[in-house]
């Protein structure tokens, strides 16, 4: 569904103009271009892509803080949000994001979509404007499965690029704060929420979707940022008759429905000219007998030709899965032992290695403590040693997975993940590639669905879990070369932020409130500040006149104190909130 | 005998009533309290179902009596997700004839925030007014539960053949 641009953003437009006119080509000579986006990593001082670099690693060669510096890190200053307010199912909103900075002017999101431009000039932030989206609450916070999300910005030309829960693309003018076009581009309608970062290739915004709990099929879209006009849109299950339609069997029609969410911000290797994005779960969750066969491409990775859209490969991790295992995290693009690979730490417990040039299986490594779905990965298939190629419906190890014949099973990791959205990092130089875990087990019940349990709007998830097991996590450090786990740090909390890398330290923050710096090799922990907020965000590093600082976000976000809060009762202390962060030396 | 009365509560047989709460709440001041407390799992429609918020029981097909529904929304449903919402339970006040220390591992969880009597009378009238024995959803229950400026009840309004033009996005 695509809406004619309203009157009002007309209107906006216009006033943009009028002062473009007035004001001369203000910002032109910070317009951002695709071999800006390429060469992202030489402008050592500024961050302009979501994940840091077109290849994901979130690594910043800034040494000012460092692993003797850091015991002196402090706040520097910090600057209150908004976007706290409730909506549809959820109680409040929280923060997800990771910050923007190009030349000491920074844009965040807060999770209803409100984008605010902050100058961080002079050691103190002042906000320069905030755009509101006025997203529609109630429309999209009834079908967000996970909270009140907005991971963040993108910049392109003298734009800056979002989403909005309620499935928008928005295009806000750097200098003014006006709004230039957007365009309707997932539908609510049909449970389609947005909650990633667009990603820029090639003059064109490519946005994932949410919703694969509410029987949606997925998809990933390119939009021209020139023309406003969708310039691809591939789904993430086939439709009748392509390749991999043939996974979906059985009388339900299942496909139509089969999930298959896009909903964290992939990569794109220049190089082959390839973006990689990771596909979520089937739908219905836990009835994986209502969609016999392997769901092609729900839990995969796939490859996409920029220019098109089209699927070059594939590496599905959990066939026909009955956990909820989503394979929408990060690909990080690294080069190791002169192979090309794209690393993935899955839903499932696992982190995997695939040949990015053409989807190959490399390794598999488990980086959380417990998995008793599956006694591992079989190191030549790269699919999990129970699987049959010739059952339709997998059960995997069946005492721990449900099913009709298995009411209530308990799983690890639990359907939340071993890692769920919070971004990893990659140290290019030492090759260790840190997760941030969530050390889980939970039990689901499951219910058969219909037909007839399909409704638009609704749950589609045949079933749902309970948390009555304590859960934890942990920095996991993984050596690239290798693929075995090279160190971990234990953490009381999930982690449910994400990851910063430093060439001699990791950084990343805790649901209960602390922000903290680890020693790159050792793991242990060198500095820590308790925000007194919960912490879903990741960190990142930039430096203004001169100066490095560390920024985050603070504020409750995501699912977690809604749906999985019985399984770290701590954390119920822990009150909605709205901060930026900012450190320095 | 606390299962007895578990499996008395699941099959919606006559409980006597808790004592000493207010009475004569009305349908109409339980709306911002189920919202704020029961929507999650049991949906904005009360149909419940599975779902991240476990699988909840139907509250339109409910066969709970008020004063059962709110012996439930304060004790919670022993051995399920369904949390306990009253100040007290299991510790102060006896749940089921039963003390925390009874309880094991049927113990309920602990809703994030506690109702005050008067919360729980409203939101059990609201149930038994608004949702026990209703059928499918309609566009009038959609849009007192959002209101009207949202497109959130389009597709009933599509469904029922009326005007689907809320455009509340700009």
């Amino acid at each position: 569904m695509i809406n004619p641009r309203s009157p009002w953003s007309r209107r906006a437009l216009a006033a943009t103009s009028l002062l473009a006119l007035l004001a001369g080509p203000a910002g032109a000579a910070d317009g951002v271009t695709q071999d800006r986006l390429l060469n992202a990593d030489k402008e050592e001082g500024n961050w302009i892509h979501h994940h840091k670099n077109f290849a994901g690693h979130r690594y910043s060669t800034l040494t000012q803080i460092n692993k003797d510096t850091v015991k002196n890190l402090k706040v520097a200053w910090t600057l209150q949000l908004g976007g706290i307010e409730p909506g549809g199912i959820w109680s409040h909103g929280g923060l997800e994001g990771t910050p923007i900075v190009e030349n000491g002017m920074m844009y965040v999101t807060d999770g209803w979509g409100s984008l605010y431009k902050i100058d961080t000039r002079g050691g103190t932030g002042r906000l320069v404007w905030k755009m509101d989206p006025k997203t529609d609450k109630e429309w999209a916070g009834a079908v967000a499965c996970c909270g009140v999300n907005n991971r963040g910005a993108a910049l392109w030309g003298d734009l800056v690029v979002t989403h909005t829960l309620d499935g928008r693309l928005v295009a806000t003018n750097k200098e003014t704060g006006q709004v230039a076009w957007q365009r309707q581009v997932a539908d609510p309608d049909k449970g389609e929420t947005i909650t990633g970062a667009p990603l820029i290739v090639k003059d064109m915004a490519i946005s994932g979707v949410g919703g694969a709990e509410y029987g949606i099929r997925g998809w990933i879209a390119a939009t021209d940022l020139k023309s406003e006009k969708e310039v691809w849109r591939t789904f993430t299950i086939p439709g009748k008759g392509e390749p991999g339609s043939e996974t979906w069997k059985g009388p339900n029609n299942a496909a139509v429905s089969g999930g298959g969410s896009t909903w964290v911000t992939g990569t794109f290797d220049p190089a082959t000219d390839t973006i990689v994005w990771g596909v979520g779960n089937p739908g219905p969750d836990w009835d994986n007998a209502y969609r016999p066969g392997d769901n092609l491409y729900t839990d995969s990775t796939l490859g996409l030709e920029a220019a098109t859209g089209k699927i070059k490969w594939h590496f599905q991790h959990t066939p026909n899965d009955p956990y909820d295992y989503d394979s929408v995290s990060e690909n990080l693009l690294v080069d190791v032992g002169g192979r090309k690979l794209a690393i993935e730490a899955d839903r499932n417990g696992f982190g995997y290695a695939v040949d990015r040039t053409n989807g190959q299986f490399v390794w598999a490594t488990p980086f959380v403590k417990k998995v008793t779905w599956t006694k591992g990965i079989n190191p030549d298939t790269g699919k999990p040693f129970e699987y049959d190629p010739n059952k339709d419906v997998q059960r995997y190890i069946a005492a721990n997975t449900p099913s009709a014949e298995n009411k209530t099973a308990d799983f690890c990791p639990g359907n939340m993940g071993g890692k769920n959205w919070p971004p990893t990092a990659y140290n290019p130089t030492l090759q260790l590639w840190y997760i941030p875990v969530i050390e889980s087990c939970n039990r689901v019940t499951h219910e058969e669905m219909t037909t007839a349990s399909l409704k638009p709007r609704e749950f589609f998830t045949g079933g749902g879990p309970t948390n009555p097991f304590r859960i934890t996590g942990s920095v996991t450090a993984i050596d690239v070369k290798t693929g075995k786990v090279a160190g971990k740090h234990e953490t009381q909390f999930p982690l449910l932020g994400g990851m910063l890398a430093t060439p001699d330290l990791v950084f990343t923050g805790e649901p209960s409130g602390g922000v903290m710096a680890l020693d790159a090799k050792s793991l242990d922990k060198l500095w820590e500040f308790r925000t007194g907020g919960g912490v879903n965000a990741p960190p990142m590093t930039f430096t203004v006149d001169g100066k490095q600082y560390l920024a985050i976000l603070v504020g409750l976000g995501g699912a977690w104190d809604k749906w999985f809060i019985d399984s770290t009762p701590e954390l119920k202390n822990i009150q909605p909130g709205s901060t930026l962060y900012v450190f320095a030396l | 005998m606390l299962k007895l009365l578990v499996t008395a509560l699941a099959a919606g047989l006559a409980l006597a009533p808790a004592p000493g709460r207010a009475q004569a709440a009305r349908g109409d001041d339980g709306l911002p309290v189920f919202k704020k407390a029961c929507a999650g799992c049991h949906k904005w429609h009360g149909d419940g179902g599975g779902g991240y918020g476990g699988d909840a029981l139907s509250l339109r097909k409910t066969a709970l009596a008020k004063e059962q529904i709110v012996e439930v929304v304060n004790c919670g449903r022993p051995g399920t997700g369904m949390p306990l919402h009253e100040r007290g339970a299991y510790d102060a006040v006896k749940c089921y004839e039963s003390l925390r220390a009874e309880m094991g591992a049927s113990m309920p969880p602990e809703a994030a925030a506690f109702l005050r009597p008067a919360e729980v009378q409203a939101v059990a009238a609201y149930v038994v007014d608004r949702l026990k024995g209703k059928g499918e959803p309609n566009v009038e229950e959609c849009t007192a539960f959002f209101g009207g400026t949202s497109r959130a009840c389009d597709i009933y309004r599509k469904k029922e053949g009326g005007h689907a033009g809320q455009t509340a996005t700009q």
